[in-house]
Parts: structure tokens; sequence; C-alpha cells
């Protein structure tokens, strides 16, 4: 809707987000620094290059970068489509350990193409996105407290379940190892996502695949729902304001339900994207995988905007793959810490932005709205 | 029967942090903040305890005064996890941020600390802070003389005993009296149902609220060293979830602490079962199946959704709580 | 001492025992003088009245007494010394209790611990309520509050929750009781034994402040009675020397009218018809709506009027769908609705202008084009396969602007939020009135607008009204009521009581059945 769109550029709300999301990165970053200075002075210069250069220090590592940013930017349009609803998933990590799950068990159980098992990852998704919706719908349960059960539920049953489909288990397939799913080169390579044309690119990188055309397929096809239909238009209208939806004949319970299928939906394709890529195998572990997690600061710091969360999963990924070589004079989790920093600042985003747009207008203030 | 005093045992020394934990979580939510970071503050707790755990052992102090070692260190758990929990307390009632996304951020601080700081002290990829042998109370510590082979009692008492426990079983006590018997619990209640009456009867809420806040930042610091001692193998940079199992523990005894003490206890034993299963003769038998203690680790979860699909209509929790107290609005 | 003089010029100032003066009090809001020189002078073992329309300032004055706002202008002095009430707690140590009009009870608690709360007795920091208790009991005796001790809030009628309030104020020792629209929730009953109650303390050399706009009850109960009209101080009387009448007149006054051109009504079939309509009140256990019955016609304007909260709202709510009605049937042209969905009705050809524009009639941070479609945004014309139009939306909310003046910064691209109140009123009435509907609900229209928007707005309902479209409106202004209706029904209590040829009564007469003073057999459609 930009026929009419005479406002000044630096007072537009997409503007001050990304200014907002600016100083969050900085004041992150910068207190990263000042933790490396605190911990070993000598070494913190050198660190901090780590962070901010490896990315783009090889086309392998720009590789990398790419290659991690596509379950992050998945994880990062679920949590921010949920937030476009008005509801907080933080059960995109157990999204995402479905979604892995149904795509692994395709591609190896069933020996099913990518493509095949990637659907297969949205189901899964799907269908653990369903619960915090249905509570929150029909039960009145606080979406937060059910997504957060059912992603321990998630990740034990998943557990469960592998453990007891000797196939699915590398130990399966001619390895030693039975802690981990089998290695698809070995299962079944045809459900290893494609180079497609990135392979003349990043040649022999073994990171790359289309895996980040077909995330930034995905943002844009979010951002078309959201924008462009009519149920988006429901959705952020019960986001913004519930009575005003309700007032307009929108029914919100099927909305709250659907947005949180589809956030899972995302998540899950997240998942299968990343086992798909057949670098990682999905190990049995005790402790719930952090990319859901990670898809929360990339969606605040994206305002929530499908297609900003392009840039910030690519931001995310990015100091991720700075932090590992920052190793061994530090540890790679202070990259974490400069995440966890930038949560807690968007958690009164709303008041930062506040404060950066009544920087930025200053006196314009009065002549904005005419009587 | 001696394997009834293990799993007794073994509930009582996991059902200790939950236990902690789940009542901070109480104190927070009865002032009217959420407190989603109980798994972050827990992991702070632990963290400076353990170090100080680990500088007592070096320093001789520990191995000659065991038990007064280690009661310092549970006080470092509980003021290491007060003064992060002030960073919830800041967001939410001074900032009035959302306080789930607030404690998301704490809950991904807090490990990222934990390695980092681990790695900084230990030295490159040494992840692990062991605990010392001597926390653990045997009968030497009450002088008594060793017994000869298994015993019931024996096995009840000392075989997962550490001070955490009793320290558990006072705070607990004390904690009970704290929100039913006194001014400030009282008061600490109302700010969490309905601030607007606490505020015109001249009560300060913010105030309130950050007195919540700390003690669950406490308890949470103290649940954390309880959960690495009952694990015994060290400290990871991990609590193994069991911040959220306390929130699930609280849910489920509807924000009061006698509930919440029999769902601790009763979450403790699915632990304990997941961890035992294949020495349990009672337990039924799924021939075939491997890993069944998955099964077991997720039924407290299972079950804490299906009472909450039946309390919800009536839910105990505090009225106010997630509500950011603004005193303009009345 | 010559400028202090004439600051108090105007004021009785004679050996009156005053126990509270507020002097001069001046407070605004922006854009709005809520107290405008207002003058109150509280004797003590007194029953003062405070009487005004909704508006009118009462509340806004009782907050500044109780340290909930600050005044521009003005002093409050107790026993003739000046006091500063900067909050809840100088309130209470200056003796000034509050029993709010929505209380301030913890419902989870015991009645005693909301009376003891935040002065309660400790031993070794432990809660000591023997004392208390024992207290409690015998305030309760001496004036006949009487309540458990140990039930639950929740658990309690509305009015032992009164009267626990009542005791917080008396636990506390307070000499000077603000009882704020005490009688709005309660039923006749109890609204007797309150008033036994009040006298009770007048007996005791208690003083008393009654804000009420119910005629009866000032007539029963008070001494004075200052009355208030759109923030400005229009007199105090004794009540044994006036008249309900005089009080009427001296509340609602003779205004400016802003005469309003319309043609004769020529009332076609109903269009909605509303059979023993019964509906619940959210903040209390009563029903908000007891049972109401009536119908409005194509071409006519059927208003509504009443005291804000005697269930208008709520009979809106149950009307439009925003709430579930738990007895009695609605019909649009003889179509039952009672149990459609919002949509349904909607598509049954219901409009409705809502009486919160900023909650229900517009998503705020939309831009105007969207909230332009917010009703329709669903129908081929905006939309194919579930893809939005924006084409036609735009060109909609362009046509939609132009057509009826809505002035905003950006055109369609305008954020709702960024508008002035007046043009976002009218957004939400080119939505509805342009959906062509056969019944037009409209609620407070003109609420918080200037002259100009009002006179529009005006005109727009009336030219509904001469397309021979059914307008059902709810007002709290008098003056709207009376210039704008053809048939007036007054709602007290949940219940209409009266129905009225506008041309045929007068405000007066309408003051008083809206107060309760009167009641008419049978209100008949």
């Amino acid at each position: 809707m930009s026929k009419q769109n005479k406002q000044p550029l630096l007072q537009r709300p997409a503007v001050v987000g990304v200014l907002a999301s600016l100083l969050f990165i900085v004041i992150g970053l910068v207190l990263g620094f000042v933790l490396l200075v605190l911990l070993n002075p000598g070494e913190s210069v050198n660190g901090m290059r780590a962070m901010l250069t490896t990315g783009f220090s090889s086309m392998d590592k720009l590789g990398k970068v790419l290659y991690q940013s596509a379950p992050l930017m998945m994880c990062g349009l679920s949590v921010g489509f949920a937030f476009k609803t008005g509801l907080f998933n933080i059960g995109a990590s157990g999204q995402y350990t479905m979604g892995a799950f149904f795509s692994l068990l395709c591609a190896i159980q069933f020996q099913l193409p990518w493509f095949v098992c990637l659907l297969a990852g949205a189901v899964g998704g799907a269908i653990w996105g369903i619960f915090p919706g249905l509570f929150k719908a029909y039960f009145n349960v606080n979406e937060v407290i059910t997504a957060i059960m059912f992603n321990w539920i998630g990740m034990y049953l998943v557990n469960l379940l592998l453990a007891n489909m000797p196939m699915m288990l590398a130990s399966g397939w001619g390895a030693s190892n039975s802690d981990r799913t089998a290695a698809l080169s070995a299962a079944n390579p045809g459900a290893i996502l494609p180079k497609g044309p990135l392979a003349g690119l990043f040649g022999n990188s073994s990171w790359i695949n289309i895996s980040i055309i077909i995330t930034i397929l995905f943002a844009i096809l979010v951002w078309v729902i959201l924008q462009k239909t009519t149920f988006g238009y429901e959705l952020k209208a019960c986001g913004l304001s519930r009575d005003a939806a309700q007032y307009a004949g929108i029914n919100s319970k099927r909305n709250i339900v659907l947005s949180m299928v589809i956030s899972g939906a995302l998540s899950g394709i997240g998942g299968g994207i990343y086992y798909l890529a057949g670098t990682g195998q999905y190990v049995l572990e005790k402790s719930i995988l952090s990319m859901g997690f990670n898809g929360i600061p990339v969606a605040l710091l994206a305002s929530s905007n499908p297609i900003g969360t392009i840039f910030s999963a690519l931001f995310i990924s990015y100091i991720q793959v700075g932090g590992a070589a920052m190793q061994p004079a530090f540890s790679s989790e202070t990259i974490d810490i400069v995440i966890a920093v930038i949560i807690y600042l968007a958690a009164f985003a709303l008041l930062m932005r506040g404060v950066i747009a009544k920087l930025v207008s200053g006196r314009k203030e009065k002549g904005g709205a005419a009587k | 029967m001696m394997i009834a005093a293990n799993i007794i045992s073994m509930t009582i020394l996991f059902a200790v942090p939950l236990l902690l934990v789940a009542m901070g979580g109480m104190f927070s939510e009865h002032s009217g903040v959420i407190n989603i970071a109980l798994e972050g503050m827990m992991i702070i707790g632990a963290l400076f305890a353990c170090f100080t755990l680990q500088a007592f052992d070096k320093n001789g102090f520990g191995p000659a005064h065991p038990q007064l070692a280690m009661f310092i260190a549970i006080l470092v758990a509980g003021g290491t996890g007060m003064i992060f929990s002030l960073l919830l307390g800041f967001a939410a009632i001074n900032l009035k941020a959302d306080q789930t996304i607030g404690g998301t951020a704490l809950n991904q601080f807090a490990p990222a600390f934990a390695v980092v700081m681990t790695w900084a002290i230990q030295g490159q990829g040494l992840t692990t802070i062991f605990i010392p042998n001597w926390v653990r109370i045997t009968r030497e510590t009450f002088g008594l003389a060793p017994v000869d082979g298994p015993s019931f009692w024996n096995n009840l008492v000392f075989k997962y005993f550490y001070l955490t426990t009793p320290v558990a079983i006072v705070l607990f006590i004390v904690a009970y009296i704290v929100m039913y018997k006194t001014r400030f619990g009282l008061r600490l209640r109302a700010c969490g149902e309905h601030p607007q009456a606490a505020d015109s009867v001249g009560i300060n809420v913010y105030k309130m609220r950050y007195a919540g806040v700390l003690i669950s930042g406490f308890l949470g610091g103290v649940g954390g060293l309880a959960y690495t001692v009952a694990v015994g193998s060290g400290f990871n940079s991990d609590v193994g979830g069991y911040g959220f199992l306390a929130l699930a523990v609280m849910i489920f005894g509807n924000w009061k602490p006698l509930p919440i003490l029999a769902a601790s206890l009763f979450f403790a034993l699915f632990k304990v079962i997941a961890a035992l299963n294949s020495t349990l003769t009672f337990l039924p038998k799924f021939e075939g199946v491997k890993e069944i203690s998955n099964f077991y680790q997720m039924l407290p979860y299972i079950v804490t959704m299906i009472v909450l699909i039946f309390t919800s209509k009536n839910s105990q929790a505090p009225k106010a709580e997630g509500i950011p107290y603004d005193k303009g609005s009345r | 001492m010559y400028k202090r003089y004439t600051l108090e010029r105007g004021v009785q100032r004679l050996a009156d025992n005053y126990v509270i003066e507020m002097l001069h009090i001046t407070k605004e809001f922006p854009g709005i003088k809520a107290n405008d020189d207002i003058t109150l002078q509280l004797r003590k073992g007194e029953i003062h009245a405070l009487l005004g329309e909704n508006g009118a300032g009462k509340s806004t004055l009782m907050s500044v007494l109780f340290g909930l706002y600050q005044p521009e202008k003005g002093t409050i002095r107790k026993n003739g010394k000046e006091v500063k009430i900067n909050n809840p707690n100088d309130a209470n140590a200056l003796g000034i209790g509050m029993v709010h009009q929505h209380f301030k009870l913890v419902e989870c608690f015991t009645v005693l611990d909301n009376i003891i709360l935040g002065v309660e007795d400790t031993k070794h920091g432990f809660l000591q309520k023997e004392a208390a208790r024992k207290k409690v009991m015998a305030l309760s005796e001496k004036y006949g509050l009487k309540v458990d001790p140990d039930a639950l809030v929740s658990d309690i009628s509305v009015g032992m929750q009164q009267r626990v309030e009542i005791l917080k104020m008396l636990y506390r020792d307070n000499e000077i009781l603000i009882f704020d629209e005490p009688t709005a929730v309660l039923t006749p009953q109890e609204i007797d034994e309150l008033m036994e109650i009040m006298r009770g303390f007048k007996a005791e050399g208690k003083s008393i402040l009654f804000i009420t706009h119910k005629l009866n009850e000032i007539m029963a109960v008070s001494d004075r009675c200052t009355v208030l009209r759109k923030g400005k101080y229009i007199g105090t009387v004794d009540i044994k020397d006036t008249t309900k009448e005089e009080l009427s007149k001296m509340m609602v006054g003779r205004n400016v009218q802003f005469a309003v051109e319309k043609k004769p009504c020529e009332p076609g079939k109903p269009i909605l018809e509303v059979e023993n309509l019964v509906v619940p009140s959210k903040v209390h256990k009563n029903n908000a709506v007891r049972g109401v019955s009536f119908n409005v016609r194509a071409g006519e304007i059927v208003c509504i009027a009443g005291i804000d909260g005697n269930g208008q709202s709520e009979l809106i709510y149950g009307i439009t769908g925003l709430e579930k009605p738990t007895g009695g049937t609605i019909k649009i042209e003889g179509k039952d609705i009672t149990n459609a969905t919002i949509r349904e009705r909607s598509k049954a050809g219901m409009s409705h202008i809502p009486e919160d524009r900023h909650k229900h009639g517009l998503v705020l941070d939309y831009t105007l084009a969207d909230n332009m479609v917010l009703q329709r945004y669903w129908q081929p014309e905006f939309q194919n396969h579930g893809f939005i139009k924006q084409d036609a939306v735009m060109d909609y909310a362009e046509r939609l602007i132009a057509q009826y003046d809505v002035r905003s910064g950006q055109g369609p691209a305008t954020i709702a939020r960024s508008m002035s109140g007046g043009n976002q009123q009218k957004a939400i009435i080119a939505r509805e009135v342009d959906k062509e509907p056969e019944l037009l609900v409209a609620v407070q229209p003109t609420r918080g607008l200037d002259v100009g928007a009002i006179e529009y707005i005006h005109k727009q309902i009336v030219a509904e009204r001469d397309k021979g479209r059914a307008v059902l409106l709810v007002s709290l202004e008098l003056d709207e009521v009376m210039n704008l209706s053809d048939r007036i029904l007054v709602i007290y209590e949940g219940e209409l009581v009266g129905e009225f040829d506008p041309r045929k009564t007068t405000v007066e007469e309408l003051g008083l059945y809206m107060a309760g003073a009167r009641k008419q057999g049978e209100a008949k459609a």
C-alpha cells in the first residue's frame, strides 16, 4: 500500500525497526567485547576479529554461514509468524525436532526423495504446533507453557522412537554408533538436498546446497500470506487487536490454531532442511536442540517481518560461524551471550523503538497527524 | 527392600532441586512476575557454587570443614541467583518489558555464560566442574561407625545425603510460613492478584515484585546447586531442563506449597524410575522396547498437560501475573 | 491578607464546622478541563451528595481528594488547615477512606485478610489476626455490616463485597468516607440497607461524600448536595429546601441545543425485534440486562437513554453478538439471530458503530485503508481466491475518504492510530454506513468529539434514517437524545422504564426516569 506513502523515511515504522535492531546488535557486540576483554585482554581483539570477519574469510566459511542460516531462517519465520498473531512460539525447538524426525523417517526408513522428506518435516512440525494452539484456543492455557512442555515431550518421544527403529540408526547402515541417525550418504543419497545452481559458485564446499534458496522462497511465501491474503489480514488483526478482530467477525480461536500449525510447519521444515543437508546426523541427546530457541532472536531482530528474517538469520549465522573460529582462546558460546543480550533488549523493544522514533523525528512530531 | 530404600532416597534427592526451584517460581508468580528464567537462575547459582566448592577443595578448607564449606557454597548459589534475577526484575518491573521474552533471554544467557566462564577459568575445552567428594554427608560426619554390607536404613539415609536436602526442608518450611503467616506473604500475594488493590492500601507494588523475583532467584540458585550435587557427575553448564520441569511442578502444584511438595516428589519419582527402569522388576515389561527410560522421562510433562486441561477453568494462577504494573492505570 | 480574601470570595466560610474543604480545584487532562474551579465543602457529620451526569467531573474531583490526581490549581483543607494529598496513603493518614466504584478486593483472599491488608498487626513478623477479627466483628455488629470474615471474597455477593469495602474504611478509623456510586451494583434491598448504614455513620459524627446520579437516593439520605455539570460547579443546595425536579434541572442544565434538521419520521415495518433479552454482566453477578423488549422500525431512530452503567453497553453487546445473551430472542427482519455469529449478523444487515472505537472499532495499527474494509475484506469485491485485491481496497478507501471527508496525514496509507479521534470516528461511520445496512446500531457515536464532528455525524445518522434504515442509538447525552431520536426508551438498572416521544417530553422528565425516580407501568415497544 505504497501509493500515497509520503511519510518521511526516518519515521516509517520499518525504518525505526531496522534502526532499533542495529542498535541491539551494536550493544550486544560491545558487551560481548567487554566480556572478552575481561576474560583474556591479550586475545580479545583477535577474538573479536574472528567473530566479525570469519564468515567472509573464504567461500567455504561463507558456505557454512548459508548452510546454518537456512534452518535459523525457518525457525525465525516460525516464531515471527506466531508473533504476528500475538502468540509467543517458544516451542519452535520441539517442532523443529519433530520436523527433523519426520524428514529423516521418510529419508531413511522409507527411502523417499528429498522434497517428500521436506514436506514430511512440515507435517511433523505442524502436528507439534497444533497442541499449543489447541490448548490456547480451547482451554485458555498459555501457549508458552504448553510449548515448553511439548519441547521436552517431543525430544523424549523422538529419542524413544529412534532407539527402537534399528534401520534409522547409523549402526543399521554399517557404522558402529547407535547414538545417532544414519548418515544420508550411506542410507539414501537421494534424500540429500541437491546443490543446484550453487554448486558452481561454491564448488567444493561441503556445506552448500539449495536450502538457502528454499528458505528464501519460504520467507517470500510467508510475506505474501501475511501481506496479500485475507487469511494474513485476519491473522494480523487477531494479533494486533483481538477485540477489534472479534468485532469484525473474525474467528480468533480458529486463527490461533491455524497460526500455530503454520508456525510449527515452518519450524518443521527448518528441522528437515538441516538434517537433509547430509552433513549432520541427529544425535539422541538429553537436552533440547538450541536451533528453535535461536529462532527467537532472529524473529525479534527482524520485528517479525519475513523479509527482514532473511537478513537477521544470515547475521546470527554469520557471527555463529565467527564464534566457532574464536576457539580455543574463547568458547564459541560467547556468541550466545551476544544473542542473549539482543533478546533481552528486544524484550523492551517497544520502549526502545519509542526512544528511537523520538530521537529521529524530534521536532517534526506535531506536523504528523492532521486534524 | 534395598531397592525401595534406593528409590526413596534417590527420589528425595531429585525432588529437592525441583521443590526449591518450584517454590522460587511460586514466589515470583505470586508477586505478579512470570518467571520462565528459573533454568537460567539455577545454572548461574550452580556455576558460582561449584567454583566456590572447587576453591575450597584446593585451599584445604573444604576437606577440613566439609559441611561448613558446603553451607557457604549454598549461600553463594542463592546470592548469585539473586543477583542474576535482578535482570529479570529490572526488565519486568522497571521497564515493563515482555516477561516471557526477558526470561527467554536469561535462559539463553546463563548456559552460555557458564561455558564461557568455565572455559576461561579452567582452561580451554575443560567444561566440567567436578564436585569434590567431601560434600556428601556420610556416617563419619556424625561420628557413626560404618555398617557392613547393605542396610535398609543406611541406604535410605546415607546413600545420597547432601546438605542441600536438610537446607531444602528448612527453606520449604520457612517459605510456607512466610507465604501464609506473615505480613510480607499477604502483601506479596495481593500484588500478584490485584496490584491496584494493594496500591490503594499503601503497598509498594514495585518493591514487592522485586522481593518476589529476588526470592525466586535465591531459591533457583540453591536449586541449581542441589541439582548438580544430585547428578554427581559435575557441573556441565546445564541443569537438564530442571528449571522448566520445576515450572511444570509449580503449575501442577497449583501455585501452593504443599501440592508443590507432592508434585516435586511425584516428578522426581518418574525421573528415578526412568533412570533405574532396567533394574526395577515391578515395572511393566515392554518386551523388545529399547530406551524405555524416555517414556518415563516424558510422562510428567504429559501428565502436567492433562492436568492443565482439567484445571485451566478454575486455575489458581495469580490473576495479575505477567501484566506489568503501571501506577497510572487504576 | 487582602489577596487571600479575594481568593476565597464566594466561598462560604462561616462558623461552619467544615471537616474537608476543596477550594477552587482545577484539573486538566489533555484537551479537556475535567474540573474547572470547583469548590466543595463537607461539614462534619453530614451526608453530602455529589451529583452530576457522566463526564461532569465527579470522579476526577474525588480522585483528587483521594490523592490519585494532583490538581493544577486549588487547595484542600482539613479542619481549616491546608493539606497536601499526594497518594492514597496521605489520604488515609488524614482519615479519608473511599469505597471505589470498582471494588479493590483480592478475590482469593478471605474477607478478614482484605480488611487488614496494608495495616496488618504483626508480632515478630507473624500476622496477628485475632485482635483484628475482634475489631472487625465489633464494627460489623455496631453498624449492621454483616460479613463472614473467613469467607473468600470470590464466594460472597456483591453486596457483601461492598460491606467489606466499608469495613476496610472503618477498620482504619477513617472519619471521612467517600462512596463512589455505591448503589450501581446493588439490589433495591441492599440499597435500603446501605442507606441505613450511612445514616448510622452520620449519627456517629462521621462525614460522608456520596457520589451518585440517582435522585431518589439523594433525597432519601443526604443533607446537602453539590451539583457539577461539564466540569463546572453549578451550586450547593440543602436537600430540605429542594425538589427532585430542581436537582434534575441543575444536573442536566439548559445547554445550547444543536438543532438537527430532520423531516418527520415515517416508520415502516419492524427491522429489529428484541424480546425479553437477558444479558449477564461481566462486573457483577446480577444480570446487566433484565428482560428487555422493544423494536426498531425502518426509517426511525430509536434512542436508548440512560445513565452510564445501567445495562446499555451489555444490551448492545447482546444485540451485536459481542456477548452471548442468556435469555430472550433477537430478530432482524423476522430472522432469528439470537445465537448467530457476528459475521452472520453483519451479513443479515447489521452495522455497528461501537462504543469504544479504540478497542473494537479499529485495528489501530492497521492503515486507514485496511480499516475501511474491516467488515468487508472477505467479500468478492475485495478478494479473489483469498488474495486481497489491493487496488480495489485502495480505490474503495479513497472513495470513502472523499465521500465522508475523513482527513488524515497520508490518505489511505495512514496508520489509524495517528489520526484524530473525530476522523477515526468518521472512518468508522463511513465504513458502517457504506455497508448499506438494514439496521444501524450506533453507540455514543459523538463521544469526545468537537462540535463540527458532532454535527456531521448527526447529519449522517439522520440521512440513514431518511433512506429508510432502522437506527438504534445509545447515547448518554440528553441533548443528543432529544435532538436526534424519533422515539426514546429509558433504561434504568437493566430494564426499560419508559418510552417517550421527544416532542412531548422534556429533559427534566427524562432525567427523573433515568435517575430511577419514576417508572412507567410497562414499557411497550
